[in-house]
């Protein structure tokens, strides 16, 4: 009986690998011969693909069979297995356990021309990309050193010791991460693109598909983010979270769902979770468009501190820490950051901290705890006339308006759970959240304020909103996923909830022009708001190369809404009791007394169906066809006694292709997805409101195209989405939303030939390219286009660096919205009450330079 | 291979959505005219007979017309609402006044464009204001008008400068509702009913007939400044019937203003 040397193989298509730091691969030492039992009567061998874990010591646990060839070559294979031993995987130096996936060749006896001994890659359900999400091997047991990452597979990311004839990479214990849906679902690693210049976390998003931004709030207001046709408002179409911390905000009365995401310092994103459609049945409220999650973490450890100055007035002051003895989901971070602004009436101010701690509970197990602080005052410019820069009366960055701005706080503590029992991972996570907002913006001038009769006479006192909101949330949510074998197939169940509690207290004022105080009350609402979510996500697989994921989710909202200002006017008030200006009124008719507050409630379930087949790899691709349906709660401001469907219900279909391979260092990874969302009871845009209303249907229909290359010194992303999104009534398209994006994220870096003190230098250059083709605005006009540039360099030695960041290179004047509504401020003789173009101006040329030095850490 | 081929053509193939495309209307930029009725020559006095049967002979009669405006939305009661801006949607607005002779059948021009989308307008109006509508005080003269009627051989000169300023203030009878007559509703004329939609390259064009000012005006009740000769004051506020006739007049939504689209020549 011969028995071939044989080698357990690494298995070709890696998932994860640090961004900037290479996991070296576990070696084996001495693989052992494997025989095939006698008993058996075999004459031919058997390959048996495993999935098991090396552990610290080398030694191997956890093995489990992927793909049976029955009991009994199972059996020897799994006892061959579990009798290798390693070299471990090393990170950082440090040996961290890896869950890997191995071909075992059991040989039969004769004939001595034995084959030799093979390196063979075993099939996976989805090809590695930059966008992809880990491989989905059952989740590992967690460990406190080893994140879990994304990229293209390369081969040792520089640093790996495999043969080339053995393309590998590992996946890295760490932190269950939830399985792909779909093409659609992009797993983003900032990576090296963390040096493309970027003024906030928000901007992040563009790593992601068909992402535009637009702000006509000011910097401190969150963003207005278009996603594949989706006006998404300042987040009520896509569901936004920070390792899983809920930022949407409930009963917001500038927007239900509002997300504002300038509580995240941008350098302490690690990665991002965006999934362009409702395909996951973890999503919940407000997956509309999609979800996006932000995963915290800081490769750099040590103390960095960095102070950056520049154009207009900026100024900002960061540090950063990550204990080198921790991983890089441990951290702290502050900042205080000042501007002027460009133009007129764009200063800002602001400070935010955010710290995190994860640690391990025994071998099985890890905990985070973590807490966010930030505040914000600002001022904002608003919009401006066409007509009115046309004729001179404005200058393209001025302001009508100089009251405009706000501000804001946030303040969240989590606290999260993660343990392995067996072939089930269980997951607590539980968060508070306070928030805070204030928001002053005028759309309209001198229009809405209307004569009443029962009001003294009075001329447009001005359309001024003043809009107060402070919110409590406390939530939890949870998952227990479990993997178990059937069909001779690796299959996959995980059951989970979510809820969330808010009480909210929001008020509208509209302020007097003149005297600057407030002259009428729109809204005074104080909500108690409910989502209760479960949801059921499996996975099966029937035949190898297929996978059929996906699940329920059912979410039970409620709503219990007190207006304190139910009774706005009256036909008829009382003469002996003329209620006169007040804004909220205790009369009906005639004089007859009412209480000027009013109690809603009302409850609702939506079901939500979503699922995904996966079919692949071939030859690095995957193929895939994807059905979710999404929910958005309705504003509580139209919450009526006893209504029951209070929200907006999406159907969205989506197909596409991933690819990913990997050529010696270099990864790529690729997309092609087309897309048709359809919504009930759309949001359009209301400027007479300067929030959205509920409208009629909405369709769209699109392609996206995504594709990433990454190198040893190279890091380039990019893609183009195409979308047409059209009223279901009309077939009008619907107006603000652009047809066409196109990004492009490029970072280079190298050792440069120079020398100081002894010690190399390395350089870095980058650049962000952003393309946005016309959008369609009511009255048949388009918007004009936005091309910038954004490039940056840096030069680093020892632990110092200098930075230099420009946006918007060519200094181009460019619009970041374009509206067509009617809007008066008095900057013409007579009113003007007929619709016409405004703009808001985007930010000319920047410059910012940054200095930062980095003591302790690697 | 097969597959390779078709994925390859599922990554690269760009799919054209087409061009931004229409979200519905069109805005666009008019010249705006007022004249008075096509039967006067300018420079020539104007003669009309009124149903009180007065030969009226107008030798001066000046409009001025602070802005126009046509809206989407049909009006179904004159006086129902206290507001000077209408509800629904305004197509068109010229914001930009003038005085008019409306004793010339000529042409007009407003001194800037006009601005419009391309909706049907309902509803017009005239605003007889010289600056803010919303003001208490506003001296500007809105009607200038010289003429003589006659009736039973009996000959009335005449002359007025009418205003609209506090002189109109209307006291509201309810004390519930002290905001039910504010005074820019008495320089708002209006509804102007109509249906008209705009025609490409048109101009916008405001006909005002002064006979349908004086329809109702009994001039023999005008108070007497003069004996030799005889003269008579339309008085600028309510002190008698016919000047408030002659002021409810201007102001009146039927009959006295018309507005049209036209190809003019230039």
């Amino acid at each position: 009986m011969l028995v071939g040397w044989f080698l357990g193989a690494v298995v070709v298509l890696a998932s994860t690998l640090a961004s900037a730091q290479a996991v070296i691969l576990p070696k084996p030492r001495q693989p052992p011969e494997v025989a095939m039992p006698a008993s058996l009567g075999r004459t031919e061998d058997a390959l048996v693909p495993l999935t098991l874990t090396v552990n610290q010591d080398g030694t191997v646990s956890e093995v489990s069979v992927e793909e049976s060839q029955g009991d009994a070559i199972d059996q020897a294979a799994v006892a061959a297995a579990s009798q290798w031993r390693f070299d471990p995987a090393l990170r950082e130096g440090k040996p961290v356990a890896v869950r890997v996936r191995a071909l075992v060749h059991l040989v039969a006896p004769p004939p001595p021309a034995a084959t030799p001994a093979k390196i063979e890659s075993s099939p996976t359900d989805t090809p590695v990309s930059a966008a992809a999400p880990p491989l989905p091997a059952p989740p590992a047991v967690p460990a406190p050193d080893q994140p879990q990452n994304n990229q293209p597979h390369q081969n040792q990311a520089g640093t790996g010791t495999a043969p080339a004839d053995r393309p590998a990479a590992v996946t890295v214990q760490g932190r269950a991460r939830p399985t792909q849906h779909g093409s659609s679902d992009f797993v983003v690693p900032v990576g090296r693109l963390q040096a493309v210049p970027r003024k906030n976390a928000s901007e992040l998003l563009t790593l992601a598909p068909g992402i535009f931004l637009s702000n006509e709030g000011g910097a401190g207001h969150a963003e207005r983010v278009y996603l594949r046709g989706f006006d998404a408002r300042e987040g009520q179409d896509i569901e936004f979270t920070v390792g899983g911390v809920p930022i949407n905000e409930s009963g917001n009365l500038h927007g239900n769902g509002f997300a504002d995401l300038h509580f995240i310092i941008p350098e302490l994103v690690h990665s991002l979770r965006v999934l362009e459609g409702p395909f996951d049945p973890r999503q919940g409220n407000y997956a509309v468009a999609g979800s996006a999650d932000y995963d915290l973490g800081l490769e750099q450890r040590g103390l960095t501190a960095k102070f950056t100055t520049g154009s207009f007035g900026t100024e900002r002051l960061l540090l950063l820490f990550g204990p080198t003895d921790a991983s890089i989901h441990s951290f702290g971070g502050v900042e205080v950051q000042k501007s002027d602004g460009y133009g007129q009436n764009r200063d800002q101010r602001l400070a935010r901290a955010m710290g995190q701690y994860q640690g391990s509970l025994g071998k099985n197990g890890s905990f985070r705890l973590g807490a966010a602080a930030y505040g914000t005052r600002y001022h904002s410019a608003g919009v401006l006339r066409q007509d009115d820069l046309d004729q001179g009366r404005v200058g393209f960055y001025d302001t009508y308006d100089p009251r405009q701005g706000g501000d804001a706080t946030r303040f969240h503590v989590y606290g999260d759970v993660e343990s392995r029992s067996g072939r089930t991972t269980l997951y607590q996570q539980v968060f508070l959240i306070r928030r805070s907002m204030r928001l002053r913006e005028n759309f309209t001038g001198f229009l809405l304020d209307q004569q009443l009769g029962r009001q003294q006479p009075h001329d447009q006192r001005g359309d001024l909103f003043d809009t107060y909101m402070d919110e409590d949330t406390l939530g939890a949510r949870g998952f227990a996923r479990s993997e178990g074998q059937a069909l001779g197939q690796r299959q996959e169940l995980e059951l989970g909830y979510f809820a969330r509690a808010d009480r909210v207290s929001a008020t509208r004022q509209r302020i007097d022009a003149n005297t600057g105080d407030p002259y009428v009350t729109d809204t005074d609402l104080a909500s108690t708001l409910g989502d209760i979510g479960l949801y059921l996500d499996g996975t099966v697989r029937p035949i190898p190369r297929v996978a059929v994921r996906g699940g329920l989710r059912a979410d039970l909202f409620t709503f219990d809404v007190l207006d304190r200002c139910a009774v706005k006017d009256v036909s008829r008030p009382s003469s002996d009791n003329p209620p006169g200006d007040a804004s909220c009124l205790s009369q009906q008719r005639f004089g007859v007394y009412r209480e000027p507050t009013e109690r809603s409630s009302t409850a609702a379930i939506q079901t939500m169906p979503r699922a995904s087949l996966l079919l692949g790899p071939f030859q690095s691709f995957l193929f895939s066809v994807s059905y979710g349906t999404g929910v958005r709660s309705i504003d509580p401001n139209y919450i009526t006694e006893d209504v029951g469907t209070p929200f907006a219900s999406i159907s969205a279909y989506e197909g596409g292709v991933s690819y990913a391979h990997g050529w010696g260092p270099v990864g790529m990874s690729a997309r092609s997805v087309f897309f048709v969302t359809h919504v009930d009871r759309d949001l359009i845009f209301s400027e007479s409101e300067g929030r959205n209303l509920v409208g009629g249907g909405t369709t769209r229909t699109g392609w996206v195209g995504a594709v990433r290359v990454t190198g040893g010194h190279f890091d380039q992303s990019a893609n183009v989405t195409l979308v047409r999104s059209t009223f279901d009534d009309t077939h009008l398209l619907v107006p603000y939303v652009p047809d066409l994006v196109l990004r492009s994220d490029s970072s280079v870096w190298t050792e440069l030939p120079l020398r100081l003190g002894g010690q190399r230098m390395t350089g870095s250059l980058s650049a962000g390219v952003s393309y946005i083709g016309r959008r369609a605005l009511p009255y048949g006009q388009s918007s004009h286009t936005i091309f910038t540039i954004d490039p940056g360099a840096s030069l680093k030695w020892q632990p110092f660096e200098l930075g230099l960041e420009v946006t918007n290179l060519l200094d181009t004047r460019y619009r970041l919205a374009e509206y067509n509504f009617v809007s008066d401020f008095h900057s013409q003789s007579a009113p003007t009450l007929v619709p016409a173009r405004h703009f808001v101006a985007g930010s000319p040329r920047t410059v910012l330079l940054s200095l930062s030095v980095t003591l302790g850490g690697s | 291979m097969l597959v390779s081929r078709v994925v390859i053509a599922l990554l690269t193939l760009p799919w054209v959505v087409g061009c931004v495309g229409n979200a519905g209307g069109d805005l666009f930029e008019f010249e705006a005219y007022g004249k008075g009725p096509d039967d006067a020559i300018f420079g020539e006095p104007y003669r009309f007979t009124t149903g009180r049967d007065y030969q009226v002979q107008l030798d001066r009669a000046v409009l001025h017309v602070g802005a126009l405006y046509l809206n989407r939305a049909q009006q179904t009661s004159v006086g129902s609402d206290t507001s000077c801006t209408l509800p629904g949607i305004y197509s068109a607005e010229v914001t930009t006044g003038r005085d008019l002779d409306l004793l010339s059948s000529e042409q007009q021009p407003f001194p800037e464009l006009g601005h419009g989308t391309d909706d049907t307008a309902r509803t017009g109006e005239v605003w007889l204001t010289g600056g803010d509508v919303y003001a208490e005080s506003d001296p500007t003269v809105i009607f200038d008008v010289k003429g003589s009627a006659e009736k039973d051989g009996i000959a009335y000169p005449f002359s007025g400068k009418l205003t609209i300023s506090t002189n109109r203030k209307v006291t509201p009878q309810n004390p519930a509702l002290p905001g039910s007559k504010p005074l820019c509703k008495e320089r708002v004329v209006s509804p102007i009913a109509m249906d008209l939609s705009p025609v490409p390259g048109a101009s916008l064009v405001l006909t005002v007939d002064p006979q349908k000012i004086f329809a109702n005006v009994e001039f023999s009740e005008l108070e007497r400044i003069d004996d030799d000769p005889p003269e008579y004051r339309i008085r600028d506020d309510d002190g008698d019937q016919p000047s408030l006739n002659v002021y409810n007049g201007i102001r009146a939504s039927v009959g006295v203003y018309a507005f049209d689209w036209r190809i003019t020549s230039k």
